[in-house]
């Protein structure tokens, strides 16, 4: 067994913490403040051959493994949280339903822009009435003269206002539930399509997140994903990929709390000397640390066997649970830690704080993990 | 086409040093390292010529095998090539031994037209090691260096040095050393895929024997402690009486001088 990452894992780890120092930590506040997408830093990423980590070079891909991938996002998501999620909503939720299902020539098409930056993806599952229970959905696709018909509407549709492309769910045969859930490939501009209101959110406040409207869209034939009815299971199966990179998105989060944590109980000075010096704050730096290196650890662990072709629904969900919970309760002791300077906008944590909370929420709630964590036990 | 050598240094990470507060003593347990930031200009200022002229690069270290990990470090930056020398021996070289260790690796072994090296190292900065390299290799050397430009039909370098009392343009023919300051150009960060490839170039490895003689040490670390800063805690007011007893202690510190005014 083997707990050091390799040089390389490494090296990339060191790379994007250079490239945090410069480019996104100056930007990060203003990224949440004002509030506005990081679309300058999205080009650099792609310069760094960081948008589609995890893919084969013959599209366009770094070549590498998902590890390093995991620890980009980890990274990223230390300095800021939308930066991080845009990365991984990008290459989890868009590129790899195309990756793994779709023909040579989506590859060619899509996997490729996807994978050099030339283009931003998305992912369309959501609806107001289908959440977690993805097979309400209630947006349907009919196949009319050669070319298929959308129909429906979207929310929380996050990149979909930047995106060359989404991947959108829909209803092919009403009648068997979530078997009758097919995917496509939906180009922007594609007639019909719209992008609705933007949604104001509490955190990630940088990324887009919108509705899609699918009023009478229409699309190539072959913009079909995968098989007529798969639809359910390319969403699953990203989804649990994706659920490594929200676990990597909270780390970095948690991470970022430890961090101003203990840079501010060493500067604090109260009763003749620095806080840090206090048992009560010593023990939450304590706990803090200790679950921010077990989320880590799960996280890591869930990434490997990805790597290594093992079975990591249940890992995934292990890991994107303990570390979204630990990235909500680190924020939560970290502005305790700060006192009343860590209520105010201007401090890390406060962002922290906000950030956090999604995590508990997308790509399957926390209550959502436990219930697969027990399903894949109990079975 | 140029050949370039670039030697760089595995230093201490600074940011990872801690300091024993009773002692003053350096703490290194958890310390990581790095390429020491100025021969990341080097570095980069060989790729930057690669890219231009289409030079090859070797970059060169001198450490003990247990540095091995900078190689994959410097290897991403961009060199074609690593030259490893190593042995257990090899930790904390005075310059003058690193520099002949330099030199002895490089004589015969590296073919160059020109050397370039960071001015100094983030840990100890004697700023020698290249000047007694180019003095040991007797070729010309130029320090301080913050722009450099390649005459290509000339066969030889413009150097333009950040000097104490101005800047000065030297023509220096090759081959030659030069070693550069931190404002000649921005080191870039490895690309994903840049990291990768490095594992696919070439190292080479020249072990202890193969050198020749190697003087021993000029110098003798007797001490390494943690400079301290007191605070003094005096509080002056705003007044004409407390601007007049600040400037009052500042003398007494020996922070101003009656020569400053």
């Amino acid at each position: 067994m083997n707990f050091q990452l390799t040089e390389e894992h490494q090296l990339i780890r060191a790379g994007v913490r250079e490239f945090c120092g410069k480019f996104v930590d100056p930007v990060a506040n203003e990224i949440d403040q004002e509030p506005r997408f990081p679309s300058e830093i999205v080009k650099k990423l792609a310069e760094q051959d960081w948008l589609g980590i995890p893919y084969p070079a013959q599209y366009g891909g770094a070549g590498s493994d998902y590890l390093s991938y995991i620890i980009v996002v980890e990274e990223l998501s230390r300095s800021c949280a939308t930066t991080g999620f845009t990365l991984e909503c990008h290459t989890s939720l868009a590129s790899y339903p195309i990756f793994k299902f779709g023909t040579e020539e989506q590859k060619q098409k899509y996997l490729v822009p996807l994978c050099k930056g030339d283009m931003l993806g998305a992912f369309a599952l959501t609806e107001a009435g289908a959440g977690t229970d993805a097979g309400a959905a209630t947006t349907v696709a009919v196949l009319d003269d050669g070319e298929w018909a959308l129909n429906g509407s979207k929310i929380f549709i996050s990149n979909a206002p930047v995106a060359g492309m989404t991947i959108v769910f829909a209803m092919t045969d009403k009648t068997k539930g979530t078997k009758g859930l097919s995917a496509f490939i939906v180009p922007a501009g594609s007639p019909g399509l719209k992008i609705g209101r933007h949604l104001n959110k509490m955190g990630i406040r940088g990324s887009l997140t919108a509705e899609v409207l699918l009023q009478d869209c229409r699309i190539p034939k072959d913009s079909l994903l995968g098989q007529e009815g798969q639809g359910f299971r390319i969403a699953m199966m990203t989804l649990d990929g994706g659920r490594i990179g929200i676990a990597a998105q909270a780390v970095g989060i948690a991470q970022a709390a430890l961090d101003e944590s203990i840079r501010y109980a060493k500067e604090r000075v109260q009763f003749g000397k620095p806080i840090a010096s206090l048992q009560a704050i010593q023990w939450m730096i304590a706990d803090m640390a200790t679950e921010v290196e077990a989320s880590r650890f799960l996280t890591y662990h869930a990434a490997w066997c990805c790597d290594q072709d093992l079975s990591y629904s249940k890992e995934a969900a292990m890991a994107k649970l303990f570390a979204s919970e630990t990235a909500s309760r680190q924020t939560n002791r970290a502005i305790q830690i700060h006192g009343g300077i860590g209520y105010i906008k201007e401090q890390k944590v406060e962002r922290l704080y906000r950030d956090a909370k999604i995590t508990e929420i997308y790509e399957g709630t926390s209550e959502v993990m436990r219930m697969l964590i027990a399903g894949s036990l109990l079975r | 086409m140029l050949n370039i050598i670039t030697c760089f240094k595995w230093v201490i990470d600074e940011a990872d040093i801690k300091a024993d507060a009773a002692t003053r003593k350096l703490l290194f347990g958890r310390a990581g390292y790095k390429i020491s930031a100025y021969d990341r200009h080097a570095i980069e200022e060989a790729v930057r010529f690669q890219e231009q002229h289409g030079a090859s690069v070797a970059a060169v270290t001198v450490a003990p095998p247990s540095a091995k990990k900078c190689l994959k470090d410097a290897l991403s930056r961009g060199p074609d090539s690593a030259c490893f020398v190593n042995d257990p021996s090899f930790l904390d070289l005075d310059p003058s031994q690193t520099s002949s260790i330099l030199a002895a690796a490089v004589r015969g072994r590296i073919k160059f037209d020109l050397i370039i090296c960071g001015e100094g190292s983030d840990d100890l900065y004697a700023q020698q090691v290249g000047p007694a390299l180019a003095e040991r290799l007797g070729i010309p050397c130029a320090t301080c260096v913050s722009k450099l430009t390649y005459a290509e039909d000339e066969k030889h370098i413009i150097a333009e040095r950040r000097l104490d009392d101005g800047m000065e343009t030297v023509l220096v023919p090759l081959p030659a050393l030069v070693s550069v300051l931190p404002g000649i150009n921005t080191p870039r960060i490895p690309t994903l895929k840049e990291v990768l490839g490095a594992a696919k170039k070439e190292i080479f490895n020249v072990a202890l024997e193969e050198l020749g003689d190697i003087p021993g040490p000029y110098l003798k670390t007797v001490e390494v402690v943690a400079a301290a800063m007191d605070r003094r805690g005096i509080r002056f007011s705003a007044d004409e009486e407390g601007v007049r007893s600040a400037v009052n202690a500042l003398f007494k510190e020996g922070v101003l001088s009656q020569g400053v005014l």
